[in-house]
């Protein structure tokens, strides 16, 4: 467990040393990393990241909650409008369930820099979220 | 003076010369509208990709407005017996053409004349295919293998392609600019056989004008597209190290291997480190040199028009030299993620004779350097 969290310190780490410039990324619209932040109120705001991969032919990957690390368990895409719904499921460090889903709309997807912005829920609290793409 | 013409005039961009360049030609100038000049050269940049005039023209109120006017590459101009003196600063100039879709004082020249002598200036004849052609024959090395490169003590290189976008083989005629942009958004469904999410991507950047280009930004034209590139290529092998180099002349000038040492390639591992070239293993069948290509980062458009890819990416691509002048290119695209199964694309590249590849650093372009 102590290295897990290790690994996961040291992955927020190396996000938050990522450059500002971004990698340019032509693929599915999803992947990469993307960080950003959600709260119920605009006062009230947590940090989250999320890395978005391929897995097999589907994306998957996981929301880190601070040094938490949710995989997300389900992503739909709605190509017409860009519309996008995730899901992720799992456990804190005392074993509570977590579960969060978010339902947002991609915007500017030919920039290095997209955003994905909309509604997030985790567990019993609602809010709204803006990730930028690193 | 200055008339722009607010006439449709889309078909203006179709009578130029297609217009392979690291920026989107659609994006850069509005094909709507037509732009005609008169005046005095200021300036002459004789530079890649595009060179570059520069016009005082004079408004009837008698304000002086200094145009940039893009009058194609150095390369196909001095082909055409055009030069850096071939006109002059201080000669008068009357230029029709194609202004940006910006706010820049800036155009594409579809004519140019001095005013003078009434002299059209750097006409580029349409390219005919084959017409370099000798119908010579395949030249070879002594033991019977095909050459890629020139015969022993000649120049040449690969340069234009016969198509211009990547289209999968059997979809028929597609008509498509010289960005590769469809005249009919519809014909996506033809160009290949997209997922859900690719076929969507590829429609965005096609109505978005390319205007998101990785070329644009200088970066690498990774898979087949390099084959489709305006500056040219050349093939280098070495035959006793076991490889062949591929020297791309344009944009930031790549080269890349192709291993022709028998090495499998390990998908898993490759994929840890993906590149814009990926690894490449090559191998000869016959008179064709088959080459298997994979570990692709995500980073570039696969072909010109801004088809997708993924890390999944595996190419089989295969190259022929029916005769000396002629190239031709065959890839096979398996992209699982991106592709609901492989596809196959293929077009001809003609050889230019007795000339070396030109410079061309794309951080020295236009918008960069002097263009402001």
């Amino acid at each position: 467990m102590r290295n897990r969290t290790f690994i996961l310190l040291l992955l927020l780490s190396v996000l938050s040393w990522t450059p500002a410039s971004g990698l340019a990324q032509e693929g599915h619209p999803l992947t990469g990393s993307w960080t950003g932040d959600w709260g119920p109120s605009p006062t009230e705001r947590s940090n989250i990241t999320l890395v978005m991969e391929w897995e097999g032919e589907k994306i998957g990957g996981f929301v880190l909650l601070g040094a938490t690390s949710v995989p997300i368990v389900a992503v739909a895409v709605n190509v017409a409008d860009w519309t996008v719904r995730l899901e992720a499921k799992g456990k804190d460090a005392k074993g509570n369930a977590i579960d969060v889903a978010a339902d947002g709309r991609l915007e500017n997807i030919g920039s290095a820099h997209r955003t994905l912005t909309g509604t997030w829920s985790q567990g019993t609290a609602k809010g709204d979220f803006k990730i930028t793409r690193d | 003076m200055m008339r722009v013409l607010a006439a449709s005039l889309s078909m203006l961009l179709l009578l130029v010369a297609p217009l392979p360049a690291h920026h989107s030609h659609s994006a850069t100038y509005d094909g709507e509208r037509q732009v005609t000049l008169q005046g005095v050269v200021t300036r002459i940049e004789w530079v890649n990709p595009h060179a570059y005039l520069f016009v005082d023209d004079a408004e009837s109120d008698g304000t002086v407005t200094n145009w940039a006017v893009e009058v194609g590459r150095p390369f196909d101009l001095e082909r055409a017996g055009w030069t850096n003196t071939s006109l002059k600063v201080g000669e008068v100039v009357s230029v029709r053409g194609v202004p940006a879709r910006s706010q820049s004082k800036r155009a594409f020249g579809a004519s140019i004349t001095r005013v003078s002598d009434k002299q059209q200036l750097f006409v580029v004849p349409a390219a005919k295919p084959g017409a370099q052609a000798k119908k010579e024959p395949t030249p070879r090395w002594p033991d019977g293998q095909v050459r890629l490169g020139p015969r022993p003590g000649e120049k040449g290189f690969w340069g234009r392609a016969s198509a211009v976008g990547m289209v999968e083989n059997k979809a028929g005629d597609i008509r498509m600019n010289g960005d590769a942009l469809l005249f009919d958004l519809a014909d996506a469904d033809r160009v290949a056989p997209f997922r859900p999410w690719s076929r969507a991507l590829y429609l965005f950047r096609q109505r978005n004008l390319l205007v998101d280009d990785p070329l644009s930004r200088c970066l690498a034209p990774g898979g087949p597209r390099q084959f489709q590139g305006a500056y040219g290529f050349q093939f280098v092998e070495q035959r006793e190290l076991k490889r062949i180099l591929v020297l791309l002349g344009g944009e930031n000038r790549n080269w890349h291997p192709i291993f022709m040492d028998g090495r499998k390639l390990n998908t898993e591992e490759l994929a840890a480190s993906p590149t814009y070239y990926g690894t490449s293993s090559g191998r000869w069948e016959k008179d064709t040199l088959v080459v298997e290509t994979t570990g692709f980062n995500e980073r570039f458009w696969l072909g010109n028009g801004g088809l997708p890819s993924t890390t999944a990416l595996r190419l089989t691509e295969r190259f022929s030299r029916p005769d000396y002048a002629t190239l031709r290119y065959e890839v096979t695209v398996d992209d699982a993620r991106a592709y609901t199964r492989p596809w196959t694309a293929a077009w001809t590249v003609e050889w230019v004779p007795d000339r070396e590849i030109q410079e061309y650093f794309c951080e020295e372009n236009a918008e960069t350097t002097f263009i402001r």
